[in-house]
């Protein structure tokens, strides 16, 4: 059976552990701990499964199919674009279903990304690692030897640039900031719940990488997702109202695996996967109701908010002060605290949370949200753009 | 500021590892030139994006080009570099084209965007030679 990529496809279940420092799951049960919890939300079992993209990392295909028991793995691929993948793999598993060759995949991400770095007393230990892609040479050869060895570094590299290239305002971020934390306080789930942020903190902060302050920057966590994506005939038969993938893109830099040669520095992977995906969706920017955008760095978010066409470039600044993005605004974006304040899951809480807006589920619920846009964004700017909705 | 001398030093290998052996052979800076077209290239790469000629060699630059952006971190996980913090890393173009990656002793506020620089290597290794940018 053959039918269309673009809304022939849904996401029918989703999983998540809690996010945390520290703790006693070993990262492997993180990651199956998530992939139950999707099947199971999903309806299915795991004999359903017959496509698995499995996190870049961590486990395989192979071992996850053996765990859990999925007894015919008829396609896997593994995407390898860091804080990009779980948004691109949308794409790909809504290839392989248009085309046949599975009907309903396992989409999982997971990792001990807090304790890898800071071991605590209880954590279980583990010698597997991430797989850095086509980054780690370039930050093994080029970049470590100056000391520059952590992402905010790297993006520093160009955001600084954005800085000094539209007069960008010292404070421009601080609403990306402030308001992930204002969500998060109403996510059971987030790292930050209870822990919020005024601006008198945001501004006392040290840098980490200028213009990166201490609260631009993401939580490092221990947590897993996952979801369950299948053909939009089988999505109408299971428990809960499908999240139709709607488009979707993916886009890389040139070059993708070095910065400092790049023609226009703040050309990024989501200004050529932008336009592709609000294409294939058949939609425009003012069509959604809200934004899940990738935000490992606060600055990151205002460079893909301009790519998105929600601000000319260089004034995503008064765009995100403006109140779009609050609960209230016109764009209610990371509305469960996203990677700067619910947790760190390489994007695919993003996944999570926009799945959760179209059933009407979210713990900070926007009213009759029917379209979601997500955003990926990882290595050294690869970009990817989902956008999901209610079925009609 | 006295520079570092403990800081990581890779192991590059491949077509990265003959880019450092020129700048230590000739104790300058090289960089990878087409045979077909002339065009300059960095990081080092197969083939010429320009015309795909996969013909080329490493010589050395002139050694002057000007400040495209800069890191400026204020903390870093080698421990030789952190001292420093906060330091800035500069990118800079070069009169012949590419960018490259480069130490500097100048402090981050003395730096302009733009501003005009000579670039040297400092031998770290039999393998390996970092960049440094200064002010003419
Ligand atoms: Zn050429």
């Amino acid at each position: 059976m053959t039918s269309d990529v673009w809304g022939g496809c849904a996401i029918v279940g989703v999983g998540e552990t809690d996010y945390v420092r520290g703790g006693d799951r070993h990262v492997c049960d993180l990651i199956l701990d998530a992939a139950i919890e999707a099947i199971s939300d999903a309806g299915l079992t795991p004999a359903h499964i017959d496509g698995i993209i499995p996190p870049p990392g961590y486990m395989s295909t192979e071992e996850i199919a053996a765990h859990l028991g999925v007894p015919d793995v008829a396609y896997h691929a593994s995407i390898l674009m860091g804080g990009a993948s779980p948004t691109a793999s949308l794409q790909t598993a809504a290839m392989a279903i248009a085309a046949g060759v599975a009907d309903t995949f396992l989409i999982c991400m997971g990792w001990n990304g807090y304790s890898a770095l800071r071991p605590k007393p209880d954590a279980r230990p583990t010698k597997r690692t991430m797989n850095l892609g086509p980054m780690g040479e370039t930050v093994r050869n080029l970049y470590a030897p100056y000391g520059l060895m952590s992402a905010a570094q790297h993006y520093s590299l160009y955001l600084r640039h954005y800085v000094e290239r539209y007069g960008v305002p010292e404070d421009a971020a601080a609403a990306v900031a402030l308001t992930c934390r204002d969500h998060a306080q109403l996510n059971r789930k987030a790292l930050m719940r209870g822990r919020p942020l005024t601006r008198d903190e945001y501004d006392a902060a040290p840098f980490i990488a200028e213009p990166l302050r201490k609260f631009d920057c993401c939580v490092e966590t221990d947590c897993a997702t996952a979801i369950v994506v299948t053909s939009i005939e089988r999505a109408r038969d299971l428990p809960h109202p499908p999240a139709v993938y709607l488009g979707g893109a993916e886009g890389h830099p040139q070059p993708a695996d070095e910065i400092a040669n790049r023609p226009d520095l703040l050309e990024l992977g989501i200004h050529r996967a932008a336009p592709r995906a609000f294409a294939r969706a058949g939609i425009a920017p003012t069509d959604v109701d809200v934004l899940e955008i990738y935000d490992c760095f606060t600055y990151v978010v205002l460079l893909q908010l301009e790519a998105l066409g929600y601000a000319e470039p260089g004034d995503a600044a008064s765009f995100v002060a403006d109140g779009n993005i609050g609960l209230e605004g016109r764009y209610p974006m990371n509305t469960h605290g996203g990677l700067l304040s619910q947790g760190h899951c390489w994007g695919l809480n993003h996944v999570v949370e926009a799945t959760r807006q179209l059933r009407g589920t979210a713990d900070a619920q926007v009213p009759d949200a029917e379209v979601a846009l997500v955003t990926g964004y990882g290595d050294l700017g690869d970009g990817s753009v989902a956008i999901l909705g209610k079925d009609r | 500021m006295s520079r570092p001398t403990k800081t990581y030093v890779p192991s590059p290998e491949w077509i990265v590892l003959d880019w450092h052996h020129a700048c230590i052979e000739t104790d300058a800076l090289c960089i990878q030139q087409c045979d077909k077209c002339g065009r300059w290239r960095h990081p080092p790469r197969r083939c010429c994006p320009d015309c795909f000629s996969d013909s080329y060699e490493f010589r050395p630059v002139a050694g002057t080009g000007s400040v495209r952006s800069l890191a400026v971190s204020h903390r870093s996980l080698d421990p030789g570099w952190n001292e420093r913090a906060p330091y800035a890393v500069l990118l800079v173009e070069l009169d012949e084209g590419p960018s490259v990656l480069a130490a500097t002793d100048l402090c981050p506020a003395e730096i302009e965007i733009g501003q005009p620089v000579d670039l040297t290597t400092e031998r770290r290794s039999d393998d390996f030679s970092l960049v440094w940018a200064n002010p003419r």
